[in-house]
Protein backbone atom coordinates (compact mmCIF):
# COMPACT_ATOMS: atom_id res chain seq x y z
CA UNK A 1 0.00 0.00 0.00
CA UNK A 2 1.19 3.54 -0.78
CA UNK A 3 2.37 5.85 1.98
CA UNK A 4 -0.25 8.04 3.63
CA UNK A 5 0.83 11.57 4.60
CA UNK A 6 -1.53 13.86 6.45
CA UNK A 7 -2.22 16.35 9.19
CA UNK A 8 -3.01 14.86 12.60
CA UNK A 9 -5.94 15.27 14.96
CA UNK A 10 -5.30 14.08 18.53
CA UNK A 11 -7.81 12.30 20.77
CA UNK A 12 -7.53 10.65 24.19
CA UNK A 13 -8.25 7.16 25.56
CA UNK A 14 -11.45 5.10 25.22
CA UNK A 15 -12.97 7.01 22.31
CA UNK A 16 -16.09 4.88 21.72
CA UNK A 17 -18.26 4.08 18.72
CA UNK A 18 -21.23 6.04 20.04
CA UNK A 19 -19.12 9.20 20.00
CA UNK A 20 -17.90 8.49 16.46
CA UNK A 21 -21.32 7.45 15.13
CA UNK A 22 -24.09 8.77 17.42
CA UNK A 23 -27.40 6.90 17.50
CA UNK A 24 -29.18 9.60 15.47
CA UNK A 25 -26.92 8.88 12.47
CA UNK A 26 -28.75 5.64 11.72
CA UNK A 27 -31.66 7.36 10.03
CA UNK A 28 -29.94 10.48 8.64
CA UNK A 29 -29.18 10.90 4.92
CA UNK A 30 -25.77 9.34 4.15
CA UNK A 31 -23.98 12.65 3.46
CA UNK A 32 -25.02 14.14 6.83
CA UNK A 33 -23.83 11.24 9.02
CA UNK A 34 -20.09 12.07 9.14
CA UNK A 35 -20.78 15.62 10.30
CA UNK A 36 -22.06 14.25 13.63
CA UNK A 37 -18.83 12.40 14.46
CA UNK A 38 -17.51 13.33 17.94
CA UNK A 39 -20.19 15.99 18.44
CA UNK A 40 -20.70 14.95 22.08
CA UNK A 41 -16.99 15.10 23.03
CA UNK A 42 -15.62 17.64 20.54
CA UNK A 43 -18.37 19.80 19.03
CA UNK A 44 -17.40 21.41 15.71
CA UNK A 45 -14.51 19.02 15.04
CA UNK A 46 -16.14 17.16 12.15
CA UNK A 47 -16.56 20.32 10.07
CA UNK A 48 -12.83 21.12 10.43
CA UNK A 49 -11.56 17.79 9.09
CA UNK A 50 -9.95 17.94 5.64
CA UNK A 51 -9.70 15.07 3.22
CA UNK A 52 -6.63 12.96 4.02
CA UNK A 53 -6.26 13.96 7.68
CA UNK A 54 -5.01 11.32 10.12
CA UNK A 55 -6.68 10.58 13.46
CA UNK A 56 -4.35 9.74 16.37
CA UNK A 57 -5.71 8.48 19.69
CA UNK A 58 -4.78 6.82 22.96
CA UNK A 59 -5.77 3.43 24.35
CA UNK A 60 -8.76 1.30 23.39
CA UNK A 61 -9.86 3.32 20.37
CA UNK A 62 -13.24 2.36 18.95
CA UNK A 63 -14.55 0.40 21.94
CA UNK A 64 -18.27 -0.32 21.81
CA UNK A 65 -20.78 -1.30 19.20
CA UNK A 66 -20.72 -2.89 15.75
CA UNK A 67 -22.16 0.28 14.18
CA UNK A 68 -20.30 1.64 11.12
CA UNK A 69 -18.09 4.02 13.12
CA UNK A 70 -14.95 3.46 11.02
CA UNK A 71 -17.01 4.04 7.87
CA UNK A 72 -18.18 7.35 9.31
CA UNK A 73 -14.58 8.51 9.83
CA UNK A 74 -13.60 7.40 6.32
CA UNK A 75 -16.51 9.31 4.82
CA UNK A 76 -15.50 12.37 6.83
CA UNK A 77 -12.15 12.26 5.01
CA UNK A 78 -9.93 10.55 7.60
CA UNK A 79 -7.32 8.50 5.72
CA UNK A 80 -5.79 6.47 8.55
CA UNK A 81 -6.32 5.84 12.28
CA UNK A 82 -3.37 5.37 14.64
CA UNK A 83 -3.86 4.59 18.31
CA UNK A 84 -2.01 3.09 21.26
CA UNK A 85 -4.46 0.16 21.12
CA UNK A 86 -7.47 -0.49 18.91
CA UNK A 87 -10.67 -2.38 19.80
CA UNK A 88 -10.86 -5.62 17.81
CA UNK A 89 -14.34 -5.01 16.41
CA UNK A 90 -13.40 -1.48 15.35
CA UNK A 91 -10.29 -2.86 13.63
CA UNK A 92 -12.40 -5.32 11.64
CA UNK A 93 -14.91 -2.62 10.72
CA UNK A 94 -12.09 -0.33 9.60
CA UNK A 95 -10.54 -2.99 7.38
CA UNK A 96 -13.93 -3.93 5.97
CA UNK A 97 -14.69 -0.34 5.00
CA UNK A 98 -11.23 0.17 3.50
CA UNK A 99 -9.37 2.31 6.04
CA UNK A 100 -6.23 1.26 7.96
CA UNK A 101 -6.44 1.28 11.77
CA UNK A 102 -3.06 0.58 13.34
CA UNK A 103 -1.82 0.10 16.89
CA UNK A 104 1.34 2.22 17.18
CA UNK A 105 2.89 2.11 20.63
CA UNK A 106 3.97 5.52 21.87
CA UNK A 107 2.26 7.50 19.12
CA UNK A 108 -0.07 9.51 21.32
CA UNK A 109 2.69 11.12 23.37
CA UNK A 110 5.13 12.17 20.66
CA UNK A 111 2.86 14.32 18.49
CA UNK A 112 1.29 17.76 18.70
CA UNK A 113 -2.06 18.22 17.04
CA UNK A 114 -1.55 19.44 13.49
CA UNK A 115 1.81 17.70 13.02
CA UNK A 116 2.24 16.30 9.52
CA UNK A 117 3.16 12.61 9.63
CA UNK A 118 3.67 9.82 7.10
CA UNK A 119 2.54 6.22 7.51
CA UNK A 120 4.97 4.06 5.58
CA UNK A 121 3.34 0.66 5.07
CA UNK A 122 6.27 -0.91 3.23
CA UNK A 123 8.60 -0.37 6.21
CA UNK A 124 5.86 -0.49 8.90
CA UNK A 125 6.91 2.82 10.40
CA UNK A 126 5.34 6.18 11.13
CA UNK A 127 7.60 9.15 10.24
CA UNK A 128 7.21 12.34 12.28
CA UNK A 129 9.76 15.14 11.99
CA UNK A 130 13.06 13.31 11.61
CA UNK A 131 11.99 10.50 13.93
CA UNK A 132 10.09 7.24 13.45
CA UNK A 133 7.94 4.78 15.39
CA UNK A 134 7.45 1.23 14.18
CA UNK A 135 4.22 -0.75 14.17
CA UNK A 136 3.19 -4.34 13.65
CA UNK A 137 1.77 -4.51 10.12
CA UNK A 138 -1.72 -5.84 9.51
CA UNK A 139 -1.80 -9.32 7.93
CA UNK A 140 -1.48 -9.09 4.14
CA UNK A 141 -4.98 -10.47 3.46
CA UNK A 142 -6.42 -7.59 5.49
CA UNK A 143 -4.28 -5.06 3.61
CA UNK A 144 -5.72 -6.56 0.41
CA UNK A 145 -9.29 -5.86 1.64
CA UNK A 146 -8.27 -2.27 2.46
CA UNK A 147 -6.67 -1.77 -0.95
CA UNK A 148 -9.85 -3.08 -2.58
CA UNK A 149 -11.82 -0.39 -0.77
CA UNK A 150 -13.50 -2.75 1.70
CA UNK A 151 -15.24 -6.11 1.91
CA UNK A 152 -18.36 -5.03 -0.01
CA UNK A 153 -16.21 -4.39 -3.10
CA UNK A 154 -14.62 -7.80 -2.66
CA UNK A 155 -18.03 -9.49 -2.42
CA UNK A 156 -19.32 -7.58 -5.46
CA UNK A 157 -16.27 -8.58 -7.50
CA UNK A 158 -16.88 -12.23 -6.62
CA UNK A 159 -20.53 -11.97 -7.69
CA UNK A 160 -21.76 -12.86 -4.18
CA UNK A 161 -24.27 -10.03 -3.76
CA UNK A 162 -27.85 -10.07 -4.98
CA UNK A 163 -30.80 -7.84 -5.81
CA UNK A 164 -32.10 -5.14 -3.42
CA UNK A 165 -34.69 -6.17 -0.85
CA UNK B 1 -4.50 -25.03 24.09
CA UNK B 2 -7.00 -23.14 26.23
CA UNK B 3 -10.76 -23.26 25.53
CA UNK B 4 -10.69 -20.39 23.04
CA UNK B 5 -7.73 -21.72 21.09
CA UNK B 6 -9.24 -25.21 21.01
CA UNK B 7 -12.62 -24.05 19.67
CA UNK B 8 -10.82 -22.08 16.94
CA UNK B 9 -8.68 -25.17 16.25
CA UNK B 10 -11.81 -27.34 15.94
CA UNK B 11 -13.30 -24.87 13.43
CA UNK B 12 -10.18 -24.29 11.33
CA UNK B 13 -10.89 -24.43 7.59
CA UNK B 14 -7.42 -25.80 6.83
CA UNK B 15 -5.89 -28.48 9.04
CA UNK B 16 -3.43 -26.90 11.51
CA UNK B 17 -1.19 -28.45 14.15
CA UNK B 18 -2.17 -26.07 16.92
CA UNK B 19 -3.52 -22.58 17.56
CA UNK B 20 -1.65 -20.03 19.65
CA UNK B 21 -1.56 -16.24 20.16
CA UNK B 22 -0.49 -14.33 17.06
CA UNK B 23 -1.87 -16.95 14.66
CA UNK B 24 -4.47 -16.05 12.10
CA UNK B 25 -7.27 -18.59 12.33
CA UNK B 26 -9.55 -19.01 9.32
CA UNK B 27 -12.63 -20.77 10.63
CA UNK B 28 -16.03 -22.17 9.70
CA UNK B 29 -18.96 -20.46 11.41
CA UNK B 30 -21.73 -22.61 12.93
CA UNK B 31 -24.41 -19.92 13.00
CA UNK B 32 -24.79 -16.38 11.70
CA UNK B 33 -27.36 -14.15 13.38
CA UNK B 34 -28.78 -11.07 11.67
CA UNK B 35 -30.65 -8.56 13.84
CA UNK B 36 -33.09 -5.89 12.69
CA UNK B 37 -30.38 -3.19 12.81
CA UNK B 38 -29.09 -4.62 9.52
CA UNK B 39 -32.10 -2.92 7.90
CA UNK B 40 -30.47 0.42 8.72
CA UNK B 41 -27.34 -0.48 6.76
CA UNK B 42 -27.98 0.51 3.13
CA UNK B 43 -25.29 -1.85 1.84
CA UNK B 44 -27.23 -4.78 3.30
CA UNK B 45 -30.75 -4.03 2.10
CA UNK B 46 -29.56 -2.64 -1.25
CA UNK B 47 -27.24 -5.54 -2.06
CA UNK B 48 -27.76 -8.46 0.35
CA UNK B 49 -25.76 -11.64 -0.18
CA UNK B 50 -27.09 -13.55 -3.19
CA UNK B 51 -27.67 -16.64 -1.06
CA UNK B 52 -26.58 -17.85 2.38
CA UNK B 53 -23.99 -20.60 2.80
CA UNK B 54 -26.68 -22.63 4.62
CA UNK B 55 -30.15 -21.15 5.31
CA UNK B 56 -30.57 -23.44 8.34
CA UNK B 57 -27.55 -21.79 9.96
CA UNK B 58 -28.91 -18.27 9.56
CA UNK B 59 -31.13 -16.60 12.18
CA UNK B 60 -33.05 -13.37 11.71
CA UNK B 61 -34.06 -11.73 14.98
CA UNK B 62 -35.97 -8.51 15.52
CA UNK B 63 -34.81 -7.02 18.80
CA UNK B 64 -33.41 -3.48 18.67
CA UNK B 65 -36.45 -1.71 17.26
CA UNK B 66 -39.39 -3.74 18.58
CA UNK B 67 -41.91 -2.40 17.78
CA UNK B 68 -40.65 0.01 15.11
CA UNK B 69 -40.47 3.51 16.66
CA UNK B 70 -40.92 5.53 13.45
CA UNK B 71 -42.29 5.31 9.91
CA UNK B 72 -38.75 5.45 8.56
CA UNK B 73 -37.63 2.43 10.59
CA UNK B 74 -40.91 0.56 10.02
CA UNK B 75 -40.37 0.86 6.26
CA UNK B 76 -36.75 -0.19 6.45
CA UNK B 77 -37.30 -3.30 8.59
CA UNK B 78 -40.11 -4.39 6.25
CA UNK B 79 -37.46 -4.73 3.55
CA UNK B 80 -35.47 -7.02 5.84
CA UNK B 81 -38.51 -9.31 6.35
CA UNK B 82 -38.32 -10.19 2.64
CA UNK B 83 -35.16 -12.18 3.39
CA UNK B 84 -37.21 -14.89 5.08
CA UNK B 85 -38.84 -16.16 1.88
CA UNK B 86 -35.94 -15.23 -0.40
CA UNK B 87 -33.45 -17.32 1.55
CA UNK B 88 -35.84 -19.83 3.16
CA UNK B 89 -34.86 -18.90 6.72
CA UNK B 90 -36.51 -21.13 9.36
CA UNK B 91 -35.15 -19.33 12.39
CA UNK B 92 -37.01 -16.04 12.03
CA UNK B 93 -38.20 -14.28 15.20
CA UNK B 94 -40.33 -11.24 14.47
CA UNK B 95 -41.93 -8.77 16.88
CA UNK B 96 -43.74 -10.62 19.67
CA UNK B 97 -42.05 -13.97 19.00
CA UNK B 98 -38.53 -13.83 20.33
CA UNK B 99 -36.44 -11.28 22.17
CA UNK B 100 -32.89 -9.99 22.34
CA UNK B 101 -30.75 -12.25 20.15
CA UNK B 102 -28.11 -12.90 22.83
CA UNK B 103 -30.80 -14.16 25.19
CA UNK B 104 -33.07 -15.85 22.66
CA UNK B 105 -30.15 -17.76 21.14
CA UNK B 106 -29.45 -19.38 24.51
CA UNK B 107 -33.10 -20.27 25.08
CA UNK B 108 -33.39 -21.87 21.64
CA UNK B 109 -30.17 -23.86 21.87
CA UNK B 110 -28.31 -21.94 19.14
CA UNK B 111 -25.27 -21.56 21.40
CA UNK B 112 -24.07 -25.15 21.48
CA UNK B 113 -21.07 -25.76 23.72
CA UNK B 114 -17.91 -25.79 21.62
CA UNK B 115 -19.52 -23.92 18.71
CA UNK B 116 -18.74 -20.63 16.97
CA UNK B 117 -21.34 -17.90 16.40
CA UNK B 118 -21.27 -14.63 14.44
CA UNK B 119 -23.79 -11.85 14.96
CA UNK B 120 -24.12 -8.24 13.84
CA UNK B 121 -24.36 -7.04 17.45
CA UNK B 122 -21.33 -6.27 19.60
CA UNK B 123 -22.58 -8.14 22.68
CA UNK B 124 -22.28 -11.50 20.92
CA UNK B 125 -19.49 -12.31 23.38
CA UNK B 126 -22.52 -13.23 25.57
CA UNK B 127 -22.37 -16.73 24.03
CA UNK B 128 -19.28 -17.41 26.17
CA UNK B 129 -21.55 -18.45 29.04
CA UNK B 130 -22.47 -21.44 26.86
CA UNK B 131 -18.86 -22.52 26.24
CA UNK B 132 -19.37 -20.99 22.80
CA UNK B 133 -17.19 -18.49 20.92
CA UNK B 134 -19.22 -15.55 19.67
CA UNK B 135 -18.02 -12.40 17.97
CA UNK B 136 -19.93 -9.23 17.23
CA UNK B 137 -19.19 -8.04 13.72
CA UNK B 138 -20.04 -5.17 11.45
CA UNK B 139 -22.85 -5.73 8.98
CA UNK B 140 -20.54 -5.79 5.89
CA UNK B 141 -18.45 -8.49 7.52
CA UNK B 142 -21.52 -10.54 8.40
CA UNK B 143 -22.50 -10.33 4.72
CA UNK B 144 -19.19 -12.02 3.93
CA UNK B 145 -19.91 -14.76 6.48
CA UNK B 146 -23.45 -15.28 5.18
CA UNK B 147 -22.06 -15.68 1.66
CA UNK B 148 -19.07 -17.88 2.51
CA UNK B 149 -19.69 -19.49 5.93
CA UNK B 150 -16.18 -18.49 6.98
CA UNK B 151 -14.31 -15.78 8.84
CA UNK B 152 -10.93 -15.05 10.43
CA UNK B 153 -9.51 -14.19 13.84
CA UNK B 154 -6.15 -12.84 14.87
CA UNK B 155 -5.68 -15.06 17.92
CA UNK B 156 -5.08 -13.05 21.07
CA UNK B 157 -3.60 -13.88 24.44
CA UNK B 158 -5.97 -15.09 27.13
CA UNK B 159 -6.49 -13.84 30.67
CA UNK B 160 -7.64 -16.54 33.08
CA UNK B 161 -10.18 -15.31 35.64
CA UNK B 162 -10.65 -17.59 38.65
CA UNK B 163 -13.78 -17.19 40.76
CA UNK B 164 -13.87 -18.46 44.33
CA UNK B 165 -16.65 -18.64 46.95
CA UNK B 166 -20.11 -17.27 46.18
CA UNK B 167 -21.84 -13.91 46.00
CA UNK B 168 -23.41 -12.51 49.11
CA UNK B 169 -27.15 -11.89 49.00
CA UNK B 170 -27.49 -8.36 47.64
CA UNK B 171 -24.52 -8.41 45.31
CA UNK B 172 -24.95 -9.69 41.78
CA UNK B 173 -23.13 -10.84 38.66
CA UNK B 174 -23.01 -7.24 37.40
CA UNK B 175 -21.08 -6.31 40.54
CA UNK B 176 -18.72 -9.25 39.98
CA UNK B 177 -18.12 -7.96 36.45
CA UNK B 178 -17.46 -4.43 37.72
CA UNK B 179 -14.96 -5.92 40.13
CA UNK B 180 -13.29 -7.73 37.23
CA UNK B 181 -13.27 -4.58 35.07
CA UNK B 182 -11.65 -2.57 37.83
CA UNK B 183 -8.82 -5.12 37.96
CA UNK B 184 -8.19 -5.76 34.25
CA UNK B 185 -9.08 -2.40 32.70
CA UNK B 186 -9.43 -2.55 28.93
CA UNK B 187 -7.91 -5.57 27.18
CA UNK B 188 -8.35 -5.02 23.43
CA UNK B 189 -7.42 -8.05 21.37
CA UNK B 190 -7.29 -10.36 24.38
CA UNK B 191 -9.64 -13.12 25.56
CA UNK B 192 -11.05 -14.03 28.94
CA UNK B 193 -11.42 -17.60 30.12
CA UNK B 194 -13.27 -18.23 33.36
CA UNK B 195 -12.35 -20.93 35.87
CA UNK B 196 -12.55 -21.73 39.55
CA UNK B 197 -14.88 -23.28 42.09
CA UNK B 198 -17.06 -20.15 42.29
CA UNK B 199 -18.56 -20.81 38.86
CA UNK B 200 -20.79 -23.59 40.14
CA UNK B 201 -22.65 -21.09 42.36
CA UNK B 202 -23.70 -19.12 39.27
CA UNK B 203 -26.65 -20.01 37.05
CA UNK B 204 -26.77 -19.35 33.31
CA UNK B 205 -28.24 -15.87 33.88
CA UNK B 206 -25.32 -14.78 36.03
CA UNK B 207 -22.71 -16.29 33.69
CA UNK B 208 -24.38 -14.65 30.70
CA UNK B 209 -24.40 -11.27 32.42
CA UNK B 210 -20.64 -11.49 33.01
CA UNK B 211 -19.71 -12.78 29.54
CA UNK B 212 -21.96 -10.17 27.88
CA UNK B 213 -20.35 -7.31 29.79
CA UNK B 214 -16.88 -8.41 28.71
CA UNK B 215 -17.58 -6.58 25.43
CA UNK B 216 -16.99 -3.47 27.55
CA UNK B 217 -13.42 -4.62 28.28
CA UNK B 218 -12.86 -4.74 24.49
CA UNK B 219 -12.30 -8.49 24.93
CA UNK B 220 -12.47 -10.71 21.85
CA UNK B 221 -14.04 -13.71 23.63
CA UNK B 222 -15.07 -14.41 27.24
CA UNK B 223 -15.75 -18.11 27.73
CA UNK B 224 -16.95 -20.25 30.61
CA UNK B 225 -16.02 -23.92 31.00
CA UNK B 226 -18.62 -26.65 30.43
CA UNK B 227 -20.17 -28.12 33.58
CA UNK B 228 -23.25 -29.82 34.98
CA UNK B 229 -25.29 -26.61 35.11
CA UNK B 230 -24.72 -25.92 31.41
CA UNK B 231 -25.32 -29.60 30.58
CA UNK B 232 -28.68 -29.49 32.32
CA UNK B 233 -29.56 -26.21 30.59
CA UNK B 234 -28.84 -27.74 27.18
CA UNK B 235 -30.92 -30.80 28.05
CA UNK B 236 -33.86 -28.56 28.94
CA UNK B 237 -33.36 -26.69 25.66
CA UNK B 238 -33.60 -30.04 23.86
CA UNK B 239 -30.05 -29.95 22.52
CA UNK B 240 -27.89 -33.05 22.80
CA UNK B 241 -25.50 -32.85 19.83
CA UNK B 242 -22.48 -30.75 20.74
CA UNK B 243 -18.80 -31.09 21.57
CA UNK B 244 -18.02 -29.18 24.75
CA UNK B 245 -14.45 -27.96 25.10
CA UNK B 246 -12.16 -28.05 28.12
CA UNK B 247 -8.71 -26.48 28.40
CA UNK B 248 -5.69 -28.74 28.06
CA UNK B 249 -3.62 -29.31 31.20
CA UNK B 250 -0.77 -27.30 29.69
CA UNK B 251 -3.00 -24.49 28.36
CA UNK B 252 -1.21 -21.13 28.29
CA UNK B 253 -2.54 -17.86 29.74
CA UNK B 254 -1.01 -14.41 29.56
CA UNK B 255 -2.28 -13.42 32.98
CA UNK B 256 -4.33 -14.71 35.88
CA UNK B 257 -6.86 -12.81 37.98
CA UNK B 258 -8.56 -14.14 41.12
CA UNK B 259 -11.90 -12.87 42.34
CA UNK B 260 -13.31 -13.80 45.72
CA UNK B 261 -17.01 -13.39 45.01
CA UNK B 262 -17.83 -13.21 48.71
CA UNK B 263 -15.91 -9.93 48.92
CA UNK B 264 -17.85 -8.26 46.09
CA UNK B 265 -20.17 -5.45 47.13
CA UNK B 266 -22.69 -3.47 45.01
CA UNK B 267 -20.81 -1.23 42.58
CA UNK B 268 -21.61 1.30 39.88
CA UNK B 269 -19.92 2.60 36.77
CA UNK B 270 -19.77 6.38 36.91
CA UNK B 271 -21.07 8.30 33.85
CA UNK B 272 -19.47 8.04 30.38
CA UNK B 273 -17.37 4.88 30.67
CA UNK B 274 -16.82 1.68 32.60
CA UNK B 275 -13.05 1.39 32.23
CA UNK B 276 -11.22 3.07 35.15
CA UNK B 277 -14.55 4.46 36.31
CA UNK B 278 -15.98 1.98 38.86
CA UNK B 279 -16.95 2.81 42.44
CA UNK B 280 -18.53 0.84 45.28
CA UNK B 281 -22.03 2.24 45.90
CA UNK B 282 -21.05 2.67 49.55
CA UNK B 283 -18.45 5.29 48.54
CA UNK B 284 -20.67 7.17 46.12
CA UNK B 285 -22.30 9.79 48.29
CA UNK B 286 -25.84 10.91 47.48
CA UNK B 287 -26.70 10.93 43.76
CA UNK B 288 -30.37 11.73 43.11
CA UNK B 289 -31.89 10.04 40.06
CA UNK B 290 -34.63 10.85 37.56
CA UNK B 291 -34.65 7.63 35.58
CA UNK B 292 -34.14 3.96 36.47
CA UNK B 293 -33.86 1.29 33.78
CA UNK B 294 -33.70 -2.50 34.01
CA UNK B 295 -33.17 -4.42 30.80
CA UNK B 296 -30.75 -5.44 28.02
CA UNK B 297 -28.90 -8.62 27.05
CA UNK B 298 -26.74 -8.24 30.14
CA UNK B 299 -29.37 -7.69 32.80
CA UNK B 300 -32.93 -8.02 31.56
CA UNK B 301 -33.00 -11.70 32.45
CA UNK B 302 -35.47 -13.53 34.69
CA UNK B 303 -33.18 -13.37 37.73
CA UNK B 304 -32.90 -9.59 37.22
CA UNK B 305 -36.68 -9.12 36.97
CA UNK B 306 -37.00 -11.31 40.09
CA UNK B 307 -34.52 -9.10 41.96
CA UNK B 308 -36.52 -6.01 41.02
CA UNK B 309 -39.82 -7.59 42.11
CA UNK B 310 -38.30 -8.73 45.42
CA UNK B 311 -37.15 -5.19 46.19
CA UNK B 312 -40.40 -3.51 45.12
CA UNK B 313 -42.96 -5.95 46.53
CA UNK B 314 -45.70 -4.01 48.34
CA UNK B 315 -43.88 -0.67 47.93
CA UNK B 316 -44.02 2.36 45.62
CA UNK B 317 -41.01 3.83 43.83
CA UNK B 318 -39.95 7.39 44.66
CA UNK B 319 -42.36 9.94 43.20
CA UNK B 320 -39.59 11.69 41.24
CA UNK B 321 -38.32 8.53 39.54
CA UNK B 322 -39.43 7.02 36.20
CA UNK B 323 -38.71 3.26 36.23
CA UNK B 324 -38.71 1.25 33.00
CA UNK B 325 -38.31 -2.53 33.13
CA UNK B 326 -37.73 -4.41 29.88
CA UNK B 327 -37.65 -8.22 30.01
CA UNK B 328 -35.06 -9.49 27.52
CA UNK B 329 -37.20 -12.13 25.83
CA UNK B 330 -40.77 -13.30 25.43
CA UNK B 331 -39.97 -16.39 27.48
CA UNK B 332 -38.69 -14.22 30.33
CA UNK B 333 -41.72 -11.96 29.98
CA UNK B 334 -44.12 -14.92 30.21
CA UNK B 335 -42.29 -16.44 33.14
CA UNK B 336 -42.09 -13.09 34.99
CA UNK B 337 -45.80 -12.70 34.39
CA UNK B 338 -46.58 -16.20 35.67
CA UNK B 339 -44.51 -15.60 38.82
CA UNK B 340 -46.26 -12.28 39.49
CA UNK B 341 -43.11 -10.16 39.05
CA UNK B 342 -44.62 -7.95 36.37
CA UNK B 343 -47.68 -7.19 38.46
CA UNK B 344 -45.49 -6.34 41.45
CA UNK B 345 -43.47 -3.88 39.36
CA UNK B 346 -46.58 -2.29 37.83
CA UNK B 347 -48.17 -1.89 41.29
CA UNK B 348 -44.98 -0.12 42.43
CA UNK B 349 -45.50 2.40 39.56
CA UNK B 350 -42.85 0.88 37.32
CA UNK B 351 -43.39 0.70 33.57
CA UNK B 352 -42.93 -2.77 32.06
CA UNK B 353 -42.28 -2.79 28.31
CA UNK B 354 -42.22 -5.54 25.72
CA UNK B 355 -38.92 -7.36 25.14
CA UNK B 356 -36.47 -5.21 23.12
CA UNK B 357 -32.97 -3.71 23.32
CA UNK B 358 -34.93 -0.43 23.57
CA UNK B 359 -33.61 2.03 26.12
CA UNK B 360 -30.09 0.52 26.19
CA UNK B 361 -29.30 1.92 22.75
CA UNK B 362 -31.25 5.13 23.18
CA UNK B 363 -33.43 4.19 20.27
CA UNK B 364 -36.87 4.12 21.93
CA UNK B 365 -38.73 2.79 24.99
CA UNK B 366 -37.06 5.15 27.43
CA UNK B 367 -34.94 7.75 25.63
CA UNK B 368 -33.42 10.07 28.25
CA UNK B 369 -33.39 13.88 28.28
CA UNK B 370 -30.84 16.66 28.87
CA UNK B 371 -29.64 16.63 32.50
CA UNK B 372 -31.47 13.41 33.39
CA UNK B 373 -29.55 11.36 35.92
CA UNK B 374 -29.99 7.69 35.13
CA UNK B 375 -29.21 4.44 36.94
CA UNK B 376 -29.42 1.52 34.54
CA UNK B 377 -28.73 -2.22 34.49
CA UNK B 378 -28.04 -2.05 30.75
CA UNK B 379 -24.70 -2.60 29.04
CA UNK B 380 -23.19 0.81 28.26
CA UNK B 381 -23.02 4.31 29.64
CA UNK B 382 -21.13 6.08 26.86
CA UNK B 383 -22.05 9.75 26.67
CA UNK B 384 -25.26 10.03 24.65
CA UNK B 385 -25.80 6.28 24.67
CA UNK B 386 -29.37 6.32 25.99
CA UNK B 387 -30.51 9.57 24.37
CA UNK B 388 -29.25 13.05 25.21
CA UNK B 389 -25.50 13.53 25.43
CA UNK B 390 -26.25 15.81 28.38
CA UNK B 391 -27.68 12.95 30.48
CA UNK B 392 -25.60 11.33 33.24
CA UNK B 393 -25.74 7.53 33.04
CA UNK B 394 -24.67 5.33 35.95
CA UNK B 395 -24.66 1.55 35.52
CA UNK B 396 -25.48 -0.94 38.26
CA UNK B 397 -27.10 -4.30 38.90
CA UNK B 398 -30.87 -4.74 38.51
CA UNK B 399 -31.13 -4.93 42.31
CA UNK B 400 -29.20 -1.68 42.73
CA UNK B 401 -31.46 -0.02 40.13
CA UNK B 402 -34.58 -1.17 41.98
CA UNK B 403 -33.33 -0.07 45.41
CA UNK B 404 -32.35 3.28 43.89
CA UNK B 405 -35.81 3.67 42.29
CA UNK B 406 -37.42 3.14 45.71
CA UNK B 407 -35.21 5.69 47.42
CA UNK B 408 -34.83 8.33 44.70
CA UNK B 409 -31.05 8.20 44.86
CA UNK B 410 -28.42 5.60 44.00
CA UNK B 411 -28.33 3.01 46.73
CA UNK B 412 -27.27 -0.59 47.00
CA UNK B 413 -27.69 -2.81 50.00
CA UNK B 414 -26.04 -6.09 50.77
CA UNK B 415 -28.90 -6.97 53.10
CA UNK B 416 -31.91 -6.22 50.88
Amino acid sequence: MNNITGKTWLFGDDINTDLIYPQICYTLPEREKPLHAMEANRPGWASMVKNGDILVAGRNFGTGSSRPAADNLRKLGISCILAETVNGLFLRNAVNTGIPALAVHGIRDVLKEGDIITVDFRNSIVRYGDKTLSFKPLPSFLMDIIENGGIINVLKAKGLLGEPL
Amino acid sequence: MNIIEKILFNHSVEPVKTISPGDIATVNVDRAIIVDMAALHPEFVDNPPLKPFDPDKISLVFDHYVPAPSIEIANRVNRLRKLVSRWGIRDFYDTGRGGISHVLGGELGWFRPGSLVANTDSHTVATGAFNTLGRGLGTPELMNIIATGKTWFIVGETVKVKFSNRMRKGSSAKDVFFNLASITGDIPGKNVEFAGSGIKSMGMDERSSISTMCAELSAEFAVFPFDGILKEYMENAGVSRYKAVEPDNDAAYADEVEIDMASVEPMVAMPDRIINNIKPVSELGRVNIDVAVVGSCANGRLSDIRDVAEVLRGKKIDRNVRLTVTPASRKIYEEANRLGYINTIVEANGLVTNPTCGACLGGHMGVVADDDTVISSTTRNFRGRMGSSKAHIYLGSARTVAISALNGYIKGDLNE
